[in-house]
């Protein structure tokens, strides 16, 4: 058992967050590459000023028209992500390895806020999932890897959850969470995940073709 | 006479309070985390004595050490001393902070010697 977690939480930890890294370091050079060939002139009228008018709406609740529409929607997608990140980054378990590691720390959170935060993306999984089953209209634009990502996301939280409060059988569970979040990694750059990457250049690209070339607001 | 006995019995009940409360390190079950501000995890489990004799460590010094302007000192033992006595909870130059001196310590070794718990859970045992 040692020797498995010894293996996946040191070269594993590695090959994933170089996947991680030099994964989303070749996405967004590849997308920039591909824009100067096919569409230079787009680079003509990106703006500063309408790049960051469009982001700023589109990460604040309820300023754009589309985060108006649906109100329920709009609280759990901001909740979601907010604990999605907030929580892996500032865990005092994940904090301490960084530290022994690398002699490097930072703030953490309070292991039973953690914990909770931790509840509220499990949640927020399972909000999404029956969203996808039970409306005919989200149901519609569904495919199969839709579901792959919910539970790529879902299992490093669903595992954590476990290895934290040690139910069932600790090492086991304390293994599979350090594959669940190694996977979950390396997927970023080559799946939908990769909306982490791309949406600063998207809502950069929609608000100044907006705001520069038709005079108007994309929120 | 009552008197005297009362202070015989008292003087007993004292000795005996007194050799309970000293703490030893034979019944020492886990390693007390209250010099943490505000622990986070449940206490390190660490049967001293039967511990040390399982895993075969035969000097009190290799955890109980003493250093002098960065020396070890192969002699010298501290174990009349809580490691949070040297360590604070902050580093200060190459002594490390208190949590990184009990990890290091203890979950150096198992990892150098591949016996002994190398995740939290197994030591910080809810
Ligand atoms: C594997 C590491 C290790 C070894 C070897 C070791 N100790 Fe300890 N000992 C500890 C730790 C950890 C504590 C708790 C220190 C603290 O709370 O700051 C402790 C505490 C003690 C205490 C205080 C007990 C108490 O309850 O406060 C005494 C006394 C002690 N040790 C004596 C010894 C003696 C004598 C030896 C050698 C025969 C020895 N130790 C070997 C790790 C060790
Ligand atoms: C008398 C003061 C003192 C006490 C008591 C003490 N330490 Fe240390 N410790 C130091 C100093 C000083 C250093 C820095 C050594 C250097 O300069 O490299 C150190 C370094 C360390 C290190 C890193 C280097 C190494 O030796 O592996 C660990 C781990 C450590 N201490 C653990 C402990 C533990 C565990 C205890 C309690 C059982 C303890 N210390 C008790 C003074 C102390
Ligand atoms: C010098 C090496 C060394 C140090 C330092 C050390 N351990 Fe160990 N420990 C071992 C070895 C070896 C074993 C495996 C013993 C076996 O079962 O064969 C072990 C086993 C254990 C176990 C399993 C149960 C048992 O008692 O056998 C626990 C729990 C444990 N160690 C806790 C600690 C804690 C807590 C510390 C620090 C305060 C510590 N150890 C420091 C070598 C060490
Ligand atoms: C080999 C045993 C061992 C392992 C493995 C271990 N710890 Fe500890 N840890 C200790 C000991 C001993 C202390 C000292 C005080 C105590 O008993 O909690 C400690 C103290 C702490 C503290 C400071 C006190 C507190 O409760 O806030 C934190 C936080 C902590 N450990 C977190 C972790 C995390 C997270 C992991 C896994 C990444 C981990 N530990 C793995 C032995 C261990
Ligand atoms: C290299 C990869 C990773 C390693 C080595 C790692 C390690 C750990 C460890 C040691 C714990 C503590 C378990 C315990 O208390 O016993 C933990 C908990 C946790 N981790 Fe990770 N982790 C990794 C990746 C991730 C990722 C990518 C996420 C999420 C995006 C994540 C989310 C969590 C959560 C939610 C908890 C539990 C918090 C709680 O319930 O309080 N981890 N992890």
């Amino acid at each position: 058992m040692h020797d498995v977690y010894q293996f996946v939480s040191g070269p594993l930890a590695w090959v994933a967050f170089l996947l991680f890294i030099g994964g989303s370091l070749y996405r967004i050079i590849a997308m920039l590459a591909e824009v100067k060939e096919k569409e230079p002139f787009i680079f003509t009228y990106m703006s500063l000023k309408y790049s960051l008018r469009s982001i700023l709406h589109w990460i604040t609740p309820f300023a754009t028209y589309n985060w108006r529409r649906n109100p329920v929607l709009t609280v759990v997608t901001f909740v979601f992500h907010i604990c999605l990140f907030a929580c892996p980054i500032f865990l005092l378990a994940h904090v301490t390895l960084w530290d022994e590691a690398w002699d490097i720390r930072w703030w953490t959170l309070p292991d039973a806020v953690a914990d909770v935060m931790t509840v509220i993306v499990i949640a927020c999984c399972l909000f999404f999932l029956i969203r996808r089953v039970t409306q005919r209209e989200v149901k519609f634009v569904t495919y199969p890897s839709d579901y792959v990502i919910l539970g790529i996301v879902a299992a490093p939280f669903l595992t954590g959850f476990l290895a934290y409060h040690q139910w069932f059988t600790y090492p086991v569970f304390m293994i599979l969470h350090v594959l669940a979040g190694e996977v979950m990694l390396a997927a970023i750059p080559f799946t939908r995940l990769s909306h982490m990457l791309f949406s600063p250049f998207t809502r950069a690209y929609m608000g100044s073709e907006f705001g520069v070339i038709r005079k108007s607001k994309d929120y | 006479m009552k008197k005297g006995m009362t202070i015989i019995a008292g003087a007993f009940f004292l000795a005996a309070f007194m050799v309970l409360s000293v703490q030893s390190q034979e019944d020492m079950a886990e390693v007390d985390p209250s010099v943490f501000m505000n622990p986070q995890r449940p206490a390190a489990v660490f049967k001293h004595d039967e511990h040390n004799e399982t895993a075969g460590i035969e000097e009190c010094n290799e955890c109980h050490h003493v250093y002098e302007d960065g020396k070890l000192l192969e002699y010298e033992s501290s174990e009349d001393m809580r490691c949070g006595d040297c360590h604070g909870l902050e580093a200060e130059g190459n002594m490390p902070s208190l949590v990184k001196a009990f990890h290091g310590n203890c979950k150096g070794c198992h990892e150098k010697q591949k016996g002994g718990p190398i995740m939290c859970g197994e030591c910080h045992v809810r």
